[in-house]
């Protein structure tokens, strides 16, 4: 199984062009300047899902709702000054994501400032064992919430949501080696907390 | 990775080669010294079937949906905030605000122009140059600018005015007959009023009443855009009281 969605690929599965997709956001976001809030319906249908799914990962179920209705509340209030520089649905992770680290942030006052940045540090050591790793929903769930903050984000971006590197480094505002590097260093991480 | 030919793959090189084989960015060399490595360290073979498998269930995680009630939650706090916006500038949105802040920064204009301050008091100074004009190149100076800036605010209403004008004609075969007629003849008396607004600016700079004239009529144009772009929007949601709403705002204007 997979939902590995390359750019243009619509979360309900709808595949379009690139092209297509930047024309329909381009017209999409004319219609929210001129005051249409019906195209900012359009938007949050076309997103929603997958971003929802993503925040959800992040944060967990029971403070999704509010995030994902903050993402869409600022979208709303910042959409003037959106000039296209990636496409609407990389801006709008990144007000997601954004919003999430500093919810996880505030919340995890015991995580150290160095894991809770983007900064590189050592990899956890791998265990030393000899015997098949079981990997249950609810282990793996667990795991992801023990994860720190940016390690989590990575992980649920690229392993989860199946965003490719270039992609992820866009949304977290890293460089693409960052992406990998902190991609690697969130299974290692989520590998010792699985063993355990 | 990198590994030269000939030389061996080390634990810590093998780590990042599992990483990169299931990225699926691993280049055959570097999966041929893996698979090296991997024959004699049972070690990292582990670690290459953990990662693996961690990867498959991520993968295959249940998606998370959002409620049905979350975007009426989402569309009241929008329509809240809208309600209690007091960032309502010549009767232009914060969203036509937006646009026409970039559409002023894509051409290179200054957002100074769009400081109410210079906008609804453009007159005073213009009218103090004139007096002191045989006087003072300074006066003539701030004639000239205070001018300069009522055009380009004056651009910025004509390019808010040509992308709603775009959006509204693309959607017009959504409304019915009678109501675009309506609508074609409301804008046809707000042209009128602005050509006229125009030419009493062209014979009387000056004058004050014929600047506030010619930006109340290209506030007026801004305001029936966007109702029509209204009206086809609770048209297209079958909203039939909204849009008998917006219809008989039209047919009183």
């Amino acid at each position: 199984m997979t939902r590995r969605l390359a750019d243009g690929q619509r979360s309900d599965g709808f595949a379009t062009s690139k092209e297509q997709s930047a024309r329909l956001d381009a017209e999409l976001i004319t219609r929210c300047r001129a005051g249409d809030l019906g195209a900012f319906e359009e938007i949050y249908r076309l997103h929603s899902g997958r971003l929802y799914n993503v925040v959800a990962r992040m944060v967990g179920a029971n403070e999704a709702d509010d995030l994902v209705q903050d993402t869409f509340l600022q979208a709303y209030r910042k959409l003037g000054g959106f000039r296209g520089d990636s496409t609407l649905a990389t801006w709008l992770y990144r007000l997601a994501v954004n919003l999430c680290l500093d919810r996880l942030r505030s919340g995890e006052a015991k995580v150290s400032r160095k894991a809770e940045s983007f900064e590189e540090d050592e990899p956890a050591p791998a265990p030393r064992r000899t015997t098949e790793l079981v990997v249950t929903r609810l282990d793996l769930e667990r795991g992801l919430e023990a994860l720190p903050p940016s390690y989590r984000a990575a992980f649920v971006l690229h392993d989860v949501e199946g965003f490719e590197h270039r992609e992820v480094a866009a949304i977290l505002g890293i460089a693409e080696g960052s992406s990998k590097s902190l991609v690697h260093k969130a299974r290692l991480r989520l590998r010792t907390l699985l063993t355990r | 990775m990198g590994v030269r030919p000939g030389l061996t793959m080390d634990c810590k090189d093998a780590t990042e080669a599992i990483g990169a084989l299931l990225d699926r960015t691993l280049t055959p060399g570097d999966q041929a010294a893996l698979d090296d490595h991997m024959r004699t360290c049972a070690s990292c073979r582990v670690l290459a079937a953990d990662l693996r498998r961690m990867h498959e269930s991520a993968r295959s995680l249940p998606r998370v949906k959002p409620p049905e009630t979350l975007w009426p939650r989402i569309a009241s706090a929008l329509d809240a905030e809208i309600r209690s916006s007091p960032r309502r500038w010549f009767g232009v949105s914060p969203w036509m605000l937006a646009a026409a802040a970039t559409l002023l920064l894509a051409v290179g204009g200054t957002l100074l122009l769009l400081r109410p301050s210079t906008m609804f008091r453009p007159s005073r100074p213009a009218a103090t140059a004139t007096q002191t004009a045989g006087g003072g190149a300074a006066g003539a100076e701030l004639a000239q600018s205070v001018e300069s800036e009522l055009r380009e605010a004056e651009q910025h209403y004509e390019r808010a005015i040509a992308g709603l004008e775009q959006i509204a004609k693309a959607e017009q075969g959504t409304l019915d007959p009678q109501v675009a007629a309506t609508l074609q003849k409301n804008l046809a008396v707000i042209d009128q009023a602005i050509r006229e607004s125009r030419a009493a600016l062209q014979s009387q700079p000056a004058s004050e009443l014929a600047q506030e004239s010619l930006f109340e009529a290209l506030r007026r144009k801004v305001g029936l855009l966007q109702e029509t772009i209204g009206l086809i929007n609770e048209m297209r949601k079958g909203n039939q009281a909204g849009t008998a709403r917006i219809i008989q705002n039209l047919n009183k204007s």
